[in-house]
């Protein structure tokens, strides 16, 4: 049973106002962050009384004729996490294994450092790095490959100039790594050794062990450190700002210019043009908070309910 | 049986190949920055306020100071307040409010960091009606407080019963118990924790684009714009002037040095208390 | 001489009933045992003598426990425990103080006094302790650098720095081996010198070793109780008899 310091009756005249203050602080911050919730609805009422739920599918963002559709930056986010995911998620599951099962326990050590140093890599640098390094790659070296190979879909067709959804894709995925291997490295940590060894025992080889004893009973897992990785994905401002193009057209390629929720805010709020402009943006943060919260939310739950040692 | 054999091999290639792959990124970012940055990097840079564009020279004395600025101002304000409410939350445990804040604060780490800017814009700069530091300094604020809080909790937590119950059975009271033995006991973990929510303060940029805005001069005050220097590097990675995006790569040189100086710190100070 | 008389003292955990009206006297200078089986309510009890057992949420406990002529349930639950002072099973130096701070921090909680006047404190408690000779040149260093049994030692000395009249100890030797027990069972001799010594233990012969008086409880009742000689060689009940005589327990 354990004991917390408050739960009980407390007498003693000093700890009663030590008590009192912390109550009176948790209530303040609570009442903080509820009025942030209700400032940032404020922001965007306008917005949201003249557009209603249709501004989700509008596909007009022009600042000038104040006509506002949040359309382009929620098929930019959506394709730029998704194609984030699809990279980084197998990669970061071979690193999560590589480290925990392959790897001598001092090497892993270390590469698992290096791991979560990309972590603490400010966007900022990412991006810079993604203008001057990553683009000019992307449309010198893998713009002809991926033409010559997947060129007839429509996903690779149209000029490239580095910068645009697949740039922004490529950065994310590299910064989604981290938190995803980081928490499958966990999960395949409560596997207990003795189960592993009993898998061994019976003549299994290790790629065999490993996907019986430690890929199969994490599943779960897993999948919610994919999603704790989407939601990464989705709130990514700064990087993908400076390496997406800022369009504001919807195009099927990935090789095209883009715009996601994150940098669209990013990039013109602090210029807003008109108080529509400025609650069109509003709106849209809003929406990013809501869509935000929804995964991590579903995330701790996947979590809670199947990883509950984590 | 080969086939087994053959399965088994490919699986470990691949495994170590992408165990590498996943490194190239970030050795690549890290050498192109010192070779961009350094390069750059000199004694004017650090001490000279921005040229005029198109005159070279100059430098991000004004973001440098101005970051630790924010970033002091942001923690003076959330440090303390994350401790007593980590405490609170390991103390108290239970009931609706420490339940509410407990899960509150946890997504607030979720929160993009865009979003907690536009919550520090109509907080502070919406009233004030112009760009402060002081607004810049709320938006760190609220990124380093989730983090302190919910540091302070778990090591709280980690504490075994019988230590708070040896110190009750000296006849300590509750406060004194918390205070003196709890908190200045675990001061290494909590310290801890308060250094990588600063460090990751200090390499953001999106929260603070609309509040402390930026300026090409030092100012020290709390109600003026305030330039930092991720939102410095921003302004010129994404102009199209040589000389600025020299030195942004110069800024980032300086800024991966401090985030990833204060990260590295953190472990090498973990390691040697245990 | 009565120092602590306890009264028709029942105690639960929600529900469940653990202490079922017990009534028992200390005498001053003493060392007095509790044995009896797992589970028999014998930590429960120790801890409703210095009002712990208050601190786990759904504990309550009633009757009367009276020192000095006051019932420590009237009285204020802070001020009491600096005349009755608890050592624990596991040895537990507080995190990032030394050993000299360690001794030291409930007395420097409490009262106001010169530098000078806490190093004789903390030397004298120390001594007390058996402890003083293995730690007089590093007082300095972590309180967590000692092995298990001067930890405990320690714990020991840093609740003897507050003079309390009554010493409780919850199976302090349960997690130490056999020669970090013996010396702890030494210094208790010493101790009943200048306290009183209450000792849960789960080991009879522990008791039969070191204590004056012996009580045994079986699932919350008192059984039993009286001197150690009588106890051991010559119990009045049967199920005293049974359980020393290794018949159950």
């Amino acid at each position: 049973m354990s004991i917390n310091l408050f739960r009980r009756h407390v007498e003693f005249r000093q700890d009663q106002i030590v008590l009192l203050g912390m109550r009176v602080l948790a209530i303040a911050i609570i009442m903080l962050i509820v009025s942030l919730a209700i400032l940032l609805f404020k922001l965007s009422l306008p917005a949201i009384s003249k557009f209603g739920i249709g501004f989700i599918w509008g596909q007009v963002w022009n600042p000038i004729s104040e006509e506002f559709g949040a359309l382009p930056f929620i098929l930019g986010t959506l394709t730029t996490s998704f194609v984030a995911l699809l990279i980084a998620t197998p990669l970061s599951i071979s690193v999560a294994l590589f480290i925990s099962e392959i790897c001598p326990k001092k090497i892993g050590h270390i590469i698992g450092i290096f791991v979560e140093m990309i972590a603490a890599v400010p966007s900022i640098v990412f991006g810079l790095w993604g203008i001057f390094s990553l683009a000019p790659w992307i449309q010198n070296s893998a713009t002809p490959f991926l033409k010559s190979t997947l060129g007839f879909l429509p996903l690779f067709q149209g000029p490239s100039y580095g910068i645009g959804v697949l740039a922004a894709s490529l950065i994310l995925a590299i910064m989604i790594i981290p938190t995803i291997s980081s928490f499958c490295r966990e999960v395949f940590r409560t596997i207990p050794l003795q189960t592993k060894e009993a898998a061994l025992a019976l003549g299994a080889t290790r790629f065999e062990m490993i996907k019986i004893t430690i890929l199969r009973p994490s599943f779960s897992g897993m999948i919610g450190g994919v999603v704790l990785g989407l939601g990464r994905a989705l709130g990514e401002t700064m990087a993908v700002a400076m390496v997406i193009g800022n369009s504001h057209r919807l195009a099927i390629s990935i090789l095209a210019p883009g715009s996601t929720m994150a940098s669209v805010i990013a990039n013109e709020y602090a210029e807003a043009s008109n108080a529509m402009h400025m609650a069109s943006l509003g709106y849209i943060a809003l929406l990013l908070l809501v869509v935000t919260l929804m995964v991590n939310g579903l995330a701790r739950f996947i979590i809670w309910k199947w990883s509950p040692k984590i | 049986m080969i086939l087994r054999k053959l399965k088994n091999y490919l699986f470990l290639c691949l495994m170590t190949l992408s165990g590498v792959a996943v490194l190239i990124p970030l050795i690549l970012i890290i050498t192109y920055v010192i070779k961009m940055g350094a390069s750059s990097l000199n004694w004017q840079f650090l001490t000279h306020l921005p040229k005029p564009v198109g005159e070279s020279g100059g430098g991000m004395f004004h973001a440098i100071l101005g970051t630790l600025y924010l970033v002091s101002l942001g923690g003076f304000m959330a440090i303390p307040l994350g401790v007593v409410l980590g405490t609170y939350l390991s103390e108290l445990g239970k009931g609706w409010m420490a339940t509410f804040l407990r899960h509150a604060i946890d997504l607030f780490t979720g929160i993009p960091s865009i979003v907690i800017g536009i919550f520090a814009y109509v907080l502070v700069v919406v009233p004030l009606k112009q760009f402060s530091a002081l607004s810049g300094g709320v938006a760190l604020g609220i990124i380093i407080l989730p983090v302190v809080t919910r540091t302070t909790e778990e090591i709280l937590k980690l504490v075994s019963n019988t230590t708070r119950e040896a110190g009750l059975a000296l006849g300590l009271n509750r406060t004194q118990v918390i205070w003196h033995i709890l908190i200045k006991g675990n001061r290494a973990g909590i310290f801890t924790g308060v250094v990588l929510a600063i460090s990751r303060a200090a390499g953001e940029t999106a929260p603070l684009l609309f509040t402390a805005f930026g300026n090409s001069y030092f100012s020290y005050g709390l109600m003026q714009p305030m330039a930092s220097l991720p939102a410095q590097i921003y302004t010129y990675a994404t102009s199209p002037f040589e000389e600025w995006q020299r030195q942004a790569w110069a800024g980032s040189f300086v800024l991966i040095l401090l985030v990833l100086g204060l990260n590295l710190s953190t472990r090498f100070f973990m390691r040697q208390k245990s | 001489m009565n120092i602590l008389q306890v009264k028709n003292l029942n105690a639960w955990f929600g529900d469940h009933h653990v202490i079922k009206n017990i009534s028992l006297d200390y005498m001053t200078n003493t060392i007095s045992a509790i044995i009896g089986p797992s589970g028999c309510g014998k930590s429960t009890f120790i801890r409703c003598l210095n009002r712990i057992h208050e601190e786990v949420p759904s504990a309550k406990a009633t009757g009367e426990v009276i020192m000095q002529g006051k019932n420590i349930y009237d009285a204020d639950v802070v001020s009491i425990r600096k005349n009755i002072g608890m050592v624990f099973q596991k040895p537990t130096p507080f995190p990032a103080m030394s050993i000299l701070d360690n001794v030291l921090i409930g007395v420097r909680l409490q009262e106001k006094l010169k530098k000078a006047r806490l190093m004789d404190i903390a030397e004298n408690c120390l001594q007390k302790a058996a402890l003083w000779d293995e730690v007089k040149d590093k007082l300095n260093k972590p309180g967590t650098s000692l092995s298990g049994g001067q930890q405990q030692r320690l714990c020991i000395a840093r609740s003897l720095a507050l003079n309390p009249p009554i010493l409780l100890m919850d199976e302090p030797t349960s997690a130490l081996d056999p020669i970090a027990t013996a010396k702890i069972e030494e210094l208790m001799d010493n101790l009943k010198k200048e306290f009183t010594v209450i000792i849960v233990t789960h080991n009879m012969q522990q008791a039969a070793r070191i204590a004056d008086f012996t009580s045994f409880f079986v699932l919350g009742d008192l059984i039993e109780h009286g001197p150690s000689t009588e106890i051991f060689t010559n119990p009045k009940n049967k199920k005293t008899e049974d359980y020393i005589m290794g018949k159950f327990g």
